[in-house]
């Protein structure tokens, strides 16, 4: 399977999870994507994780344009009011259109469970064909010295609870919205 | 507090009312439908088979180390800044986690989902001791709030309406609630739960794997309650069975592609997540997690080293065992189980709760096959259950008068046999000359009504042999007929068809007069030693090496003597060769005719008749024969017609009829029901005792659809 069938397994198997898939071409276009969502949801506040110094700056700038607040970290002084977050990820995996996000910073745990709202970027090149094909670099981090928290998503949390009925937004984020990033048709 | 059935006279007032909650039967009904569906879309493009064996043996490999497993986690774990506990018993294990809690100074714990917590009892501890705890599963804190037990391992609140919940909200909140949009009760636990995480001391989880080579908890879920347990407090605990130890990743991601799609029916859960040591915590002064990690034995070490019972221990809990339980279905999980359900919680309650919570409700197992079948981790459950019996029965010290009976009369056959002769005599003033005995006589109970039952043969398919029985010239095949009770001493008419048409065929048939009952019935009730013994009659009566092939027309005789001998017979047998031969010639009337004679349409004048199929489960699960029946219909000249859930129990299961009349007859009204809804003029089966029970039931409610074995729907086709 070329590469590419990937990206598209990838965006088909997260849409059946109710993820809504995006394809950009560089970070800007996310900070705009982040901005006019959490507006058109009437969100006030956006928390951003693993931006480099001059993106932050950047998206501070843009949120304080649109009247939005940029959090600071450490996000646990916020936990009450993040409507937005957004974060990068570190793997895809097509199979099952899930990101794999190294969640052993407190701040990335936070922006990805307490946000109304998570929009997470995905650069095209990382989606893998299944979880197997990981087994390595996620063995590598859990066979560390070091303590970790390492997290697959797929979808929105979810429930059946009350009569089997499929509700999304339980106690996560009720919306999850992915961004694949295609460098090469830069 | 969950109140599991000491007595069988309690349990059945039980099943009483779980039978007569109308909402619980729609949603169990809707659910056992629904979940068989969606687990064969999921399901699609992945090897189920192989997978289930690969894990099995994974399992089974880690089984007698899991000691070391446990020292390997602890020094992975506790390099990462973890702590590691063993509990021996449930009280230990609550005791350590109170201790934790007391030691930092917690008030408030929040709960994810954990069935090994809920082993333990440990909410009922903590409150005791004075804290604060809440469950954050949407489901656990719905049965929280009610005080109930879960009443299933992955559904815990399934048993409870849209309204129930909207009351309980309204109690919660104060305010009234709208219980038609579960999307806003769902919402509902979103606020109120919300605040709870980010005041409480301490999180407590289970976990799905505990990954010894890494020394890292794995956890599958779905809501994000578990995340923010596991993040937002300054303590955590994880309370994991020994089970769950797993050597390394690559067994759980193995385990991965059959758990959620066995529970949800789906390909992966919301979340995935490994956790290991004490992670970065804001909350904590040191900034670093308090975490403990607390293992539970409670029986599992020796259950391991069981020579019979150790793959209990494989379970992933699923819960897909109780989901495809067709007495489950009837009756829901709090009268299917202790805090165990389904048909592994047949098991588990008598090593983890004891033999008075098991006694009873061990005994509701109607032997179908479809748990073993769906089982991710290819654990032989309702083997096990009669085993579990066994053990319960041998601890008991006691015999039940049904066993002494069974055991005394089917050793003998000659006395067993004329017991069946004079049964017909009996029954005769009963018939009025009929086939059937509509009406039970005042000393049975009225809820044995629920089907007619059939006349005992005046003369039974052995005394009429002699008469029947033609020598072919060189015949293309010798066959011995194992006719097996039912058909010898009720049905003689659907041998003497086989009979016919084998003949038709250039068969030769031979019926060895010594033959006996199968076992099964024995083996059903636990008698292990009678079962022995009559295999070992049938397999000296039979005398294998004379025929090609041995044929019967019960698919439930059929499938106990191809498999259930290996399980009965010690390993070192001498009659090991012997039941191996006896059991390869072993064969269903269908598959014969479809696969052996290789029959076809031609010749046959073809009625075009609508027929629907109900699959016997010991043919499509036991013998996993499936599709040669439905071919033969049709090469028959018949149409057939697929009705609603073919494959599930009709609710026969031998002596369970007669132990569990109402969940039973239940069980066959919806298999009725499911086939007069289709344009069918006759329902055909191949195994006597379904011919009986849907002859049966199809005759009390005056149904027009005639019942009959495909081997006479076979012998009346015209050429």
């Amino acid at each position: 399977m070329p590469h590419s069938d990937f990206i598209q397994l990838m965006k088909e198997k997260a849409e059946t999870v109710q993820a809504i898939v995006s394809k950009i071409n560089h970070m800007e276009q996310a900070f705009r994507y982040t901005i006019d969502l959490t507006q058109k949801q009437g969100g006030k506040t956006v928390a951003a994780t693993g931006l480099k110094p001059s993106e932050s700056r950047l998206l501070k700038k843009a949120c304080e344009a649109s009247e939005l607040e940029l959090l600071e970290f450490p996000l646990r002084s916020h936990t009450h009011e993040i409507h937005t977050s957004l974060t990068p990820v570190d793997w895809g995996i097509a199979e099952t259109g899930t990101l794999v996000i190294d969640s052993s910073s407190e701040d990335v745990r936070i922006a990805t469970m307490l946000a109304e709202t998570h929009i997470a970027v995905l650069p095209a090149s990382k989606i893998k064909p299944d979880s197997e094909s990981l087994e390595k670099e996620l063995n590598a981090v859990l066979m560390a010295d070091t303590p970790s928290y390492y997290a697959f998503i797929t979808g929105a949390s979810r429930t059946a609870d009350i009569e089997r009925v499929l509700a999304i937004g339980v106690h996560g984020p009720q919306e999850l919205h992915i961004l694949i990033v295609e460098e090469d048709s830069e | 507090m969950i109140k599991t059935a000491q007595d069988m006279k309690s349990y059945k007032k039980q099943l009483k009312e779980a039978l007569s909650d109308q909402f619980l039967r729609t949603a169990l009904d809707n659910f056992y439908t629904a979940y068989r569906e969606n687990r064969s879309a999921v399901y699609d493009g992945i090897d189920f088979e192989s997978i289930k064996k690969e894990i099995a043996t994974e399992k089974d490999g880690a089984l007698p180390y899991l000691e070391d497993l446990y020292e390997e986690f602890k020094v992975h774990a506790e390099t990462a800044g973890a702590k590691v506990h063993i509990a021996r018993n449930a009280q230990q294990a609550n005791e350590i986690i109170t201790a934790i809690a007391k030691e930092n100074n917690v008030k408030k714990i929040v709960k994810s989902k954990s069935m090994t917590a809920e082993e333990t009892f440990l909410n009922d501890h903590l409150e005791k001791e004075g804290f604060t705890v809440t469950e954050t599963d949407l489901g656990e804190w719905i049965i929280q709030l009610r005080k109930e037990g879960p009443s299933h391992m992955v559904l815990p609140a399934i048993h409870l309406s849209r309204h129930q919940v909207g009351d309980l909200f309204a109690d919660v909140t104060g305010k009234k609630q709208n219980s038609e949009d579960i999307d806003k009760l769902v919402k509902v636990a979103r606020q109120e739960l919300r605040p709870t995480y980010l005041a409480a001391d301490m999180g407590i989880s289970g976990a799905n794997f505990a990954i010894a080579e890494s020394g890292s908890l794995g956890l599958v879920t779905n809501e994000g309650n578990m995340r923010l347990v596991t993040t937002m407090p300054r303590v955590h605990v994880a309370l994991v069975g020994y089970d769950k130890l797993i050597p390394n990743l690559k067994t759980m991601l193995r385990i991965l592609k059959v758990l959620p799609r066995n529970a949800t029916g789906q390909a992966i859960t919301s979340y995935v997540t490994w956790i290991k040591g004490a992670v970065e915590c804001g909350a904590s002064p040191s900034n670093r997690k308090v975490m403990h990690v607390v293992f539970l034995d409670n029986g599992r070490l020796a259950l391991a080293k069981d020579p019979v019972f150790s793959p209990a221990l494989r379970c992933i809990r699923c819960g897909a065992c109780a989901n495809v339980c067709p007495v489950y279905s009837k009756v829901g999980g709090h009268k299917y189980g202790h805090v165990y359900i389904g048909a592994i919680g047949l098991i588990l309650t008598l090593f983890y709760h004891g033999i008075e919570n098991d006694r009873v409700i061990v005994q509701n197992c109607i032997n179908c096959q479809a748990c073993r079948e769906v089982c991710p981790v290819d654990i032989d459950l309702p083997h096990l259950i009669k085993k579990t019996y066994r053990a319960v029965l041998d601890q008991d010290g006691k015999t039940p008068a049904k066993n002494f009976i069974l055991s005394r009369v089917m050793k003998n056959r000659r006395l067993f046999h004329f017991i069946l002769r004079q049964a017909h005599l009996a029954q005769k003033p009963l018939a009025r000359k009929g086939p059937m005995i509509r009406h039970l006589p005042n000393f049975f109970e009225k809820r044995h009504g629920f089907r007619s039952l059939p006349v005992i043969a005046e003369t039974p398919f052995r005394d009429q042999w002699k008469h029947l029985r033609k020598h072919l010239v060189r015949p293309k095949y010798t066959v011995a007929l194992f006719a097996g009770c039912a058909v010898d001493f009720i049905y003689p008419e659907h041998a003497r068809a086989l009979v016919t048409l084998l003949e038709r065929h250039r068969v030769q048939v031979e019926f060895p007069k010594d033959q006996t009952c199968c076992g099964l019935p024995a083996s059903m009730a636990a008698e292990e030693a009678t079962a022995r013994d009559l295999a070992l009659q049938n397999i000296r009566a039979v005398q294998p090496e004379k025929y090609d092939y041995i044929l019967t027309l019960c698919a439930s005789c059929a499938s106990h003597l191809k498999h259930n001998g290996f399980k009965i017979f010690k390993k070192d047998s001498d009659w090991l060769e012997k039941l191996k031969e006896f059991s390869d010639k072993i064969i269903d009337f269908s598959s014969f005719m479809v696969n052996v004679l290789d029959v076809s349409s031609e010749g046959i004048k073809a009625t075009h008749k609508k027929v629907a199929y109900h699959a016997p489960c010991h043919l499509c699960r036991g013998l996993q024969v499936t599709t040669e029946p439905r071919k033969l219909i049709q090469l028959a000249g018949y149409t057939y017609i697929r009705s609603k859930d073919e494959d599930v129990c009709c609710g026969f299961g031998g002596s369970y009829s007669i132990d569990f009349p109402e969940i039973s007859a239940e069980i066959l009204k919806k298999k009725l029901d499911n086939v007069e809804d289709t344009p069918a003029e006759l329902l055909v089966t191949d195994c006597p005792g379904c011919v009986l029970q849907l002859r049966g039931g199809m005759n009390k409610r005056g149904g027009k659809i005639q019942v009959k074995h495909i081997a006479e729907l076979l012998a009346e086709t015209k050429q």
